[in-house]
């Protein structure tokens, strides 16, 4: 990979008091790529995110957008090119999908408190240019014709994808996507998928957080694993898919196998073999780490 | 009026109150158990609501002409021909028995319309029981006892009860079936001349609609003993008609109309609000008062930028029309004045806005990383200090205790504003000027708010209410916009403290307490938060209802309290509820019903159309 990557995070680690939720995790965005960034629940893949767009400060390590070290302050990091959804719906629920979009171009438009004030000709020129570009991407996503509906009153599913238009009204160079199909049925992802094609089309690069590992490697270029905090693999779709690591964070192991273990443990131990300490640490995903999410 | 508490201390009045409170629990409730049990009825008879709408509107004309209190009160006739006997003189009906009157024929008369009748008649109803329970109320305590409404062996009268039932009957005739009819769309797309035509008529009779609410049983008690009563009473009709009006629909055409041609609809408003000395409204007292309103007006839409818009709650914000107020005395020429030296008022004002403007900046910095309840008592204390440094005269700028008396009226080409104006033949009261000068203030005033709701700050302060994290991911310095906020809105209490020190001649530090930012906060939620129109509505609200009701002395604060209180309850929303806040709020019906309760139809761009 010798192009220079649009977005890189370098050796990012961020501890909340005693707890490290991440440490020493890197990762490189090349032009035109789909990143998929999976992990179990409190694997810090919320965290990270927050780190990239500047809601945290790491603790150690930076992040960079082409070859710049990114601010710590959300509204400069969306200047500067990183736009991002939330994982939890997080619309202006009682604007409209329109007036929700028109927020997205706020960075992008120019005028101050005077111009608002007065509506002159240069105001009502940018305040149409901004609407143009809005219905564009509202049209662009699916939703041309729910540009009068109020956020609130949008299904589940249009909400989703007016958090994307609203991202993709700050022009950004990296669009980060936290879980954007949770909760949709099979179409909905299908068309989300497709979605997130034609943004790459349009020369936006895309980080992924799912937990759908068919969506992530039927979609993504890369894809990297984060489990507790830590890069365990990253690679193709193909090579992270039969990484045996990633199906044990992942998945855990299967039962009879960890019965297996198990018992070879207990044969271990009866002969006296002490080198079995290393052996059982299956990492779980369900019952062992529930409601860790950040 | 008599006392029906004399106030002995401690105990016995302490048990009254608790008795009194008990009572009103119970009857409360078993009036509950007993419309439950009445809706749970009518909901599965749909074919009843003819009936009882016709008795119902028949009872109502009867109730009318029958009379309504069986002997004068010491105070002269209550009401207005009251003792007026059955059909011995049917047209010669007043006041609130016309009112009556009206509302029956009109729930006779909408049975046999393709209109939403159930919608219609619950309004009504709600009316007719309006205007009874005043009725009835006023003359049993005034008068004593429940023979003032029934019988005193020789007069009956049962007017009241007669409509009191016949309200009722209106609500259940509401009832049958169980549900409300939508409220029927109408089309929006009208040729031009028809908008403007409607447009003008709707704020003419809305012109003289507040002519007749400002002058209902005279001025502020002068003119009639029974004003308090009998404004109460017209708001009740009042208030029927207009919910009668927006069940079949006219209310929102025309404001979907407004819409469209809003500039139109702003000129209209501003001549037609400048009509208003013109009409029998048009008296010294009611300039006066009216000027006060519009202060109080353009500095509560001044609030509403902070609070409404940008979602941050101020309690110290009469502070900054302080400033403004005492800036422009310190500027006027008067003799207890700062400075010797006199600024036309235009200089003055601007002065005045613009040291305002500085300190709302300035109260707005610390604030920043302050949010909610913090913000709150952030912007509560520096209101306390600065009333404590105006009371101390610090600087020498305030007069402390002394106030600054004696600030010259505004004088523009001889014509002094406190001076009544001759135009022709035409003598305007005095006062006139300055309530002119207030309207084109809240005019001003507006369009600034409308200017910067639909810009791209306004966007930002919008979202930053609704989720200050998310307006962050999306570019917005969020900071810069709360400090914008803060600073515009006190420009604009700084430009009406101007204004308010020439017109009232003294500014002291005690016209800006602590009250007087509730009473505009109040104003602002009442009117609904966000909606122009609806913080003017809930200033004037604020200042004329508690004018209306010197009738009941003692307990005017007690009735005004129990207003806000009920409209909080049943109209979360505000009373003109932007478009916004009305999705927001409208999660429960004007019943208080859940949203879980309501059916809501799936029309896009018709948020009315909920059904139960």
């Amino acid at each position: 990979m010798s192009a220079p990557p649009v977005l890189a995070a370098n050796s990012v680690s961020m501890v909340f008091g005693g707890l490290t939720a991440l440490s020493n995790v890197s990762l490189r965005l090349q032009e035109g790529q789909i990143l998929g960034l999976i992990g179990p629940n409190g694997a810090g893949k919320t965290t990270f995110f927050n780190c990239l767009t500047g809601l945290y400060s790491p603790t150690t390590g930076n992040v960079q957008l082409r070859g710049k070290v990114l601010p710590t302050d959300p509204a400069a990091v969306t200047v500067a090119g990183v736009a991002r959804t939330f994982q939890n719906i997080r619309l202006f629920p009682s604007m409209t999908s329109l007036e929700n979009v028109l927020v997205g171009r706020h960075a992008r438009m120019k005028q101050g408190p005077l111009a608002s004030l007065f509506h002159g000709p240069a105001y009502q020129r940018g305040e149409r240019d901004a609407r143009d570009r809005a219905l564009e991407l509202l049209e662009f996503v699916g939703l041309g014709k729910a540009h009068d509906e109020l956020a609130r009153n949008l299904p589940y599913g249009d909400q989703r994808r007016l958090e994307i238009a609203r991202a993709l009204a700050t022009d950004p160079k990296v669009l980060l996507l936290d879980e954007p199909t949770a909760g949709m049925n099979p179409q909905e992802t299908e068309a989300t998928r497709q979605l997130i094609f034609a943004i790459r089309e349009t020369g936006v690069a895309v980080v992924v957080i799912e937990h759908d590992t068919k969506f992530i490697f039927s979609l993504c270029d890369h894809v990297s694993v984060l489990v507790q905090g830590q890069l365990l693999v990253e690679g193709t779709p193909e090579v992270v898919r039969a990484d045996p690591r990633v199906i044990e964070a992942y998945l855990g192991k299967p039962p009879d196998e960890v019965e297996a273990e198990v018992r070879q443990y207990a044969e271990e131990v009866a002969h006296g073999g002490p080198e079995a300490t290393q052996v059982i640490q299956p990492v779980r995903d369900q019952d062992g780490h529930e409601g860790g999410k950040r | 009026m008599k006392e029906w508490i004399e106030y002995p201390d401690g105990w016995i009045w302490l048990g009254q109150v608790l008795l009194a409170i008990a009572v009103v629990i119970g009857v409360v409730y078993v009036l509950r158990l007993g419309w439950r049990a009445a809706s749970a009825f009518l909901a599965t008879r749909p074919a009843l609501d003819r009936p009882l709408g016709l008795t119902g509107g028949v009872i109502a004309v009867v109730g009318a002409l029958l009379p309504w209190v069986t002997f004068r009160l010491n105070d002269g006739p209550y009401p207005d021909k009251a003792t007026l006997q059955f059909f011995d003189a049917p047209f010669a009906l007043s006041g609130f028995r016309l009112h009556t009157l009206v509302l029956g024929v009109l729930a006779i008369v909408v049975l046999f319309l393709p209109l939403p009748r159930r919608r219609v008649l619950r309004a009504l109803g709600l009316g007719a029981i309006g205007i009874a329970l005043v009725n009835i109320l006023f003359p049993v305590i005034d008068g004593g006892g429940l023979g003032a409404i029934t019988s005193d062996g020789e007069n009956f009268a049962f007017g009241g009860i007669a409509t009191l039932v016949a309200g009722l009957l209106l609500l259940f005739a509401a009832k049958t079936g169980g549900v409300l009819e939508p409220v029927p769309h109408w089309k929006s797309a009208v040729p031009r001349l028809v908008a403007y035509a409607v447009l003008v008529i709707s704020f003419v009779v809305l012109l003289l609609v507040v002519a007749m609410m400002l002058n209902a049983g005279g001025q502020g008690g002068v003119g009639n003993p029974y004003a308090g009563p009998i404004f109460l009473s017209l708001l009740a009709f009042l208030a029927g008609v207009l919910g009668a009006l927006q069940a079949i629909g006219l209310t929102t055409w025309i404001s979907a109309l407004s819409d469209q041609h809003k500039w139109f609809s702003v000129v209209v408003l501003l001549l037609v609000a400048l009509g208003l000395p013109f009409t029998e409204a048009g008296t010294d007292y009611w300039m006066t008062t009216a000027a006060n309103i519009g202060v109080y007006a353009a500095t509560a839409i001044g609030l509403n930028i902070v609070v409404g818009l940008a979602g941050l709650l101020d309690l110290g914000y009469v502070a900054f029309l302080g400033i403004g107020a005492f800036v422009a005395a310190n500027f006027s020429g008067a003799a207890a004045a700062a400075f010797d030296i006199e600024l036309p008022f235009v200089v003055a004002a601007i002065i005045a806005a613009v040291v305002a403007g500085i300190f709302g900046a300035v109260v707005g910095s610390p604030t920043l990383r302050v949010r909610g309840d913090y913000l709150a008592i952030v912007t509560l204390a520096f209101g306390e200090i600065f009333k404590k440094a105006a009371q101390n005269n610090i600087g020498d700028l305030t007069g402390g205790a002394n106030a600054i008396p004696n600030v010259p009226p505004i004088n523009w080409f001889g014509q002094s504003f406190d001076k009544p104006l001759t135009i022709g033949s035409v003598e305007l009261p005095s006062g006139v000027l300055y309530y002119v000068l207030i309207i084109v203030l809240v005019a001003l005033v507006m369009v600034v708010f409308a200017n910067l709701k639909n810009s791209r700050i306004g966007r930002a302060w919008i979202a930053i209410r609704e989720d200050e994290d998310a307006a962050r991911a999306m570019g917005i310095k969020t900071g810069q916009a709360k400090i914008l906020a803060f600073l515009i809105g006190a420009t604009l209490a700084g430009l009406a403290g101007a204004v308010f020190a020439h017109k009232t001649s003294t500014v002291a530090y005690d016209s800006f307490q602590f009250i007087e930012s509730v009473t505009l906060l109040a104003a602002v939620i009442l009117g609904g938060m966000g909606s122009i129109p609806g913080a003017v509505l809930g200033a004037a609200l604020l200042l004329v209802l508690p004018e209306k009701l010197r009738e009941f002395s003692d307990y005017r604060l007690m009735l005004f309290g129990l207003a806000l209180v009920l409209i909080m309850r049943f109209r979360p929303q505000g009373l003109v509820p932007d478009r916004h806040r009305r999705a927001e709020l409208a999660d429960e019906g004007a019943d208080g019903v859940p949203i879980e309760e309501l059916n809501v139809h799936d029309t896009p761009g018709d948020e009315k159309a909920v059904t139960r």
